[in-house]
């Protein structure tokens, strides 16, 4: 029986007439009507301002939408039977959208780009995020300029956060992939970021799209892979980045996509962390201060109770994960008021490492292993938020690095775990 | 020539070629119209039925003819009034037109009118040309010449006033206020009219009249004078037709058709460097969106298309960015550039690729208007930047790979202009004889494609309908005439591309491919899919059989 085309014929209809590019540009949308306009204006402002005479289309993979989100998208197309009189261009840029089968699913999308642009034969890819009312027309510029001019093969984006913004990435996906795969990047699972067309065909070409991570968390394994690759890895600071408010954060689901996938990436490529090698270089272009200053209002309370009864109730899953001093100590945690509680970094990564190990020797179900995890989190950030509460964007700074030095220092006790019992 | 169809110029394949550039009949090292006319037969059996020659008038030729000192003889080295009237003859006789330069705005600053003018303030021909004691007046004029000119004024030092040049300083304008010049110049067109000449090309037309607080172009002034001029020829000479020489806008362009009682035809300079941006850019946009701001014109009247002529790639009628966009895609090197233009032929500008230079004649003969063909280019002819200002694309016509490119017997050292030598667009490598040999030498290519053209008037007086696949890289279009329809349809791109066409409303009918007439499949319910491959293009007749 035939394999069935990710590509459906419209789409592969509509890539005929598109015709060869040199940048293509991917916006991935489920329901992003309240904003994707806005972007992909935005998007094509930078097109038109900084690659005008470049080859171009911005490709919409959606995951069915009922929201008019692809009409959005193609009303930004410039061609000779829509002019608009204020737009000055020299050549047609078709901004087109995909319907795909089995979304919304980030990972989804992204195939469907990447298969949009190994057909057009793109020279650069940037994916941007539908939800960001802050992108700017030279985030494109800074996406696109260092795969074009210096042949980079993959950009990561640097962006200015809140300080308790990212918690996830910045106690966790950040200081693990440094530790672990030894190149400090600052966003390893990005929402904007751009590689070469031939980064793009051969992540195209693994033999992923079956499993977990290509679905969820999609980005974060390209990130991992081209690390592991040794590709030209720039990063690129892009400015403020905040989201639409869509209500609360699905906890489960990000340790799913970013933990989940990181766990899975280290049994793939265990050759490639678990022997001596140089550091990866990821210079940052154009780098600015990444923490902002502003008032934020966060419940930590409920993040405490819910670490106290998550080590409570989990604790027959914790046997199976944890080694006995790492789970005594977490049960001594629990029981310490608010106003004493403390999850030291030391600890936290032993957990987190302890955790992977857990991951690799498949204890219990995989999945029940990252949900687990979630509890010990809500804990960690607690702990973040109580320590940066009052603290500048320096110390703040401070703070990361040595949770990051924290990862590299314990990095042999992953070795350790790894094949040991526990 | 008999006048039988007062339209002729509608169905002209005009070629534009200078005489001192093509023949040389006396061994002296320039053309003349002796050798013009034994060359007839080659551009008879080339197939185009018309001649534009550029100006062979006396002159001291500081702008290449453009700087007229006689308007009522032959400049001796191209030889005598009755060479030309014999080359007049032979011309009709091979069913050739023959339209001629008309300088109307300027003249050489040695023509004894301004000979005169200068002598004295109160000189009876001073107010034959535009005088100022001040420089300062029509501010608001550009600078054409802007590589060579700083103001559109110049000092006399003899009768101590500024005159007035558009164009370089040694072509002073003529005053066309003044009634005896505009009558004296209606006589001069009279003269070579009652010799036969079929039309005239009106050089610089926009800036005959100037007016303070204007930019002095298009005025009506200007534009009352050209209708009056316009009456006397149909009054006296009718069937004869006036080509404008307007770098506009297609919407400044518009009043020189009038309501038909102006010009016959006009260039469309903005289109030109469309086609070659459409081409560099693999996309149509450029051409469809000029020619939707390109207005209807009065029926009896036409647009004239170029690819390349005797100027600068005029890069005047475009945006800055697109100017950028072509200096850097065509010009690369900045002796190529000139005022705001390139000065390069069509087969350098198209990096000799011969698909690409197909495609842009296949659009050149099927897109609504007369077409111009620049004498050299027919074969492919290169250019030489070194030979200054536009001289490198007027280099003497290459016939053979012999003695001068059989052009002259002259000495090589004597020639006007040196002939190209380089291996890839030297007359020993691009010449006449060489590609007669072959049918499938370019010059054989062109004359298919004329006389292609020439098979159905739907090509030269149809109307246009755009299509507009969503394929951005074909350029695709109806000419309609009558019951006749033709379907173009071009590639831009450098690589192969499918196409759908929606072409329901001519359902039922089979397509005939117009070069080798075959028979393509009939249209149906379902868009019309279509390969083609890079740089390639369709002409389809469409009949219901």
């Amino acid at each position: 029986m035939p394999e069935t085309s990710i590509l459906s014929d419209d789409f592969v209809r509509e890539l005929i007439n598109v015709g060869e590019v040199d940048i293509l540009v991917g916006v991935p949308t489920y329901n992003d009507g309240a904003t994707v306009g806005q972007v992909v204006q935005a998007v094509r402002a930078g097109l038109l301002q900084y690659f005008p005479r470049e080859r171009a289309v911005i490709i919409n993979a959606d995951g069915g939408s009922r929201d008019g989100t692809q009409d959005l998208v193609r009303a930004a197309s410039i061609s000779d039977l829509s002019v608009a009189p204020d737009i000055r261009a020299l050549r047609t840029l078709h901004s087109i959208s995909t319907r795909y089968e089995g979304g919304p699913a980030s990972g989804i999308a992204l195939r469907t780009i990447l298969a949009a642009a190994d057909l057009l034969q793109a020279r650069a890819c940037a994916m941007v995020a539908p939800d960001s009312p802050t992108l700017e027309p030279n985030w494109i510029e800074r996406l696109l300029r260092p795969l074009l001019r210096d042949g980079r093969d993959l950009v990561l984006p640097v962006y200015r956060r809140h300080k308790f913004e990212g918690l996830l990435i910045r106690n966790l996906v950040y200081p693990m992939t440094r530790s672990i795969y030894k190149c400090s990047v600052r966003e390893p699972y990005p929402a904007d970021f751009a590689f070469s067309g031939t980064l793009g065909s051969r992540f195209l070409a693994q033999d992923i799209w079956t499993q977990d991570q290509g679905r969820y968390g999609t980005e974060l394994w390209l990130t991992l892979s081209a690390i592991v690759e040794r590709c030209k890895v720039t990063q690129s600071f892009l400015g403020t980045k905040t989201r639409s408010e869509s209500g609360p954060a699905d906890l489960v689901k990000a340790m799913r996509e970013s933990a989940g996938v990181l766990f899975g990436s280290l049994e793939a490529n265990f050759a490639a962390w678990s022997s001596p090698r140089e550091p990866l270089e990821a210079p940052c272009v154009a780098c600015e201060p990444t923490v902002s200053l502003e008032h934020s209002r966060l419940n930590r309370k409920r993040l405490y109770q819910m670490f106290a009864f998550g080590v409570s109730e989990l604790e027959p899953v914790f046997l199976s994960i944890l080694s006995s001093p790492t789970h005594e100590a977490l049960k001594r945690l629990a029981k310490l008021p608010e106003e004493r509680f403390s999850y030291p970094e030391e600890l936290w990564v032993r957990t987190v490492y302890e955790f992977a190990a857990a991951y690799h020797k498949a204890v219990i179900g995989r999945d029940h292993i990252v949900q687990a995890l979630v509890p010990l989190f809500r804990g960690r950030a607690f702990t973040f938020l109580t320590e940066n509460r009052d603290a500048s964007a320096d110390q703040v700074e401070a703070n990361i690095e040595s949770l990051c030095q924290a990862f590299e220092q314990q990095k042999p006790y992953l070795l350790e775990v790894w094949n040991g019992r526990k | 020539m008999p006048a039988q169809d007062g339209l002729w110029y509608k169905d002209a394949i005009i070629y534009q070629v200078h005489v001192r550039a093509f023949y040389d009949s006396t061994g002296d090292g320039n053309g003349d119209f002796r050798g013009l006319a034994q060359r007839l037969d080659y551009l008879q059996d080339l197939g185009i039925n018309a001649i534009w020659l550029m100006p062979f008038f006396p002159s001291p030729l500081r702008d290449d003819g453009y700087d007229i000192s006689d308007y009522r003889s032959v400049n001796p080295t191209y030889g005598t009034l009755d060479d030309f009237k014999v080359f007049l003859d032979a011309a009709h006789q091979h069913g050739i037109r023959v339209i001629i330069e008309m300088v109307l705005n300027h003249t050489s600053d040695q023509h004894p009118w301004f000979q005169e003018s200068r002598s004295s303030r109160d000189n009876p021909r001073r107010d034959w040309y535009v005088w100022s004691d001040t420089d300062t007046k029509y501010k608001g004029t550009r600078i054409i010449f802007l590589d060579t000119e700083l103001s559109n004024w110049a000092w006399d030092p003899v009768s101590k006033q500024y005159y007035w040049h558009r164009f370089f300083s040694h072509q002073p304008d003529l005053n066309y206020d003044n009634p005896q010049v505009r009558e004296e110049m209606w006589d001069v067109m009279r003269f070579w009219l009652n010799m036969g000449v079929d039309g005239f090309r009106l050089d610089a037309v926009p800036y005959l009249v100037e007016r303070e607080g204007t930019n002095c172009e298009n005025l009506a002034e200007t534009h009352s004078m050209l209708k009056e001029l316009r009456a006397r020829l149909d009054k006296e000479f009718p069937g004869r037709m006036l080509l404008a020489e307007a770098n506009q806008w297609p919407a400044d362009l518009l009043p020189y058709f009038g309501n038909g009682d102006e010009f016959h035809m006009a260039f469309h300079f903005p289109l030109m460097p469309r086609m070659f941006m459409g081409v560099k850019l693999e996309d149509r946009k450029p051409i469809t969106e000029i020619l939707k701001q390109t207005p209807q014109i009065p029926e009896p009247c036409q647009w004239c298309l170029f690819l390349r002529n005797h100027d600068e790639l005029t890069l005047e009628m475009v945006t800055d960015m697109e100017r950028d966009y072509m200096y850097d895609e065509y010009a690369r090197e900045k002796a190529q550039r000139l005022n705001l233009g390139i000065r390069r032929r069509l087969a350098p500008l198209l990096d000799n690729d011969r698909r690409k230079m197909e495609l842009m004649n296949g659009m050149l003969m099927s897109l609504p208007g007369t077409p111009i063909v620049y004498y050299g280019d027919e074969i492919g002819m290169g250019d030489n930047v070194n030979l200054g200002d536009r001289n490198g694309v007027r280099t003497p016509m290459q016939w053979s790979g012999g003695w001068n490119g059989g052009f002259s017997a002259a000495d090589p050292e004597t020639l006007y202009a040196p002939l190209l030598l380089n291996p890839v667009y030297g007359f020993q490598a691009i010449n006449v004889l060489s590609q007669k040999r072959f049918d499938h030498s370019l010059l054989s290519w062109m004359k298919l494609l004329i006389r292609v053209r020439k098979s159905s008037p739907v090509l030269s007086r149809g109307s246009i309908e755009f299509l507009y696949p969503a394929n951005h890289r074909v350029l695709a279009y109806l000419r309609k005439l009558g019951n006749e329809t033709v379907l173009v349809v071009n590639n831009l791109s450098s690589k192969a591309q499918a196409l759908e066409l929606d072409l329901k409303g001519y359902r039922g009918n089979i397509l005939i491919e117009m070069f080798g007439r075959n028979i393509f499949p009939r249209i149906g319910e379902l868009p019309y899919l279509l390969t083609l491959g890079p740089y390639q293009f369709y002409w389809f007749r469409l009949r219901r059989i």
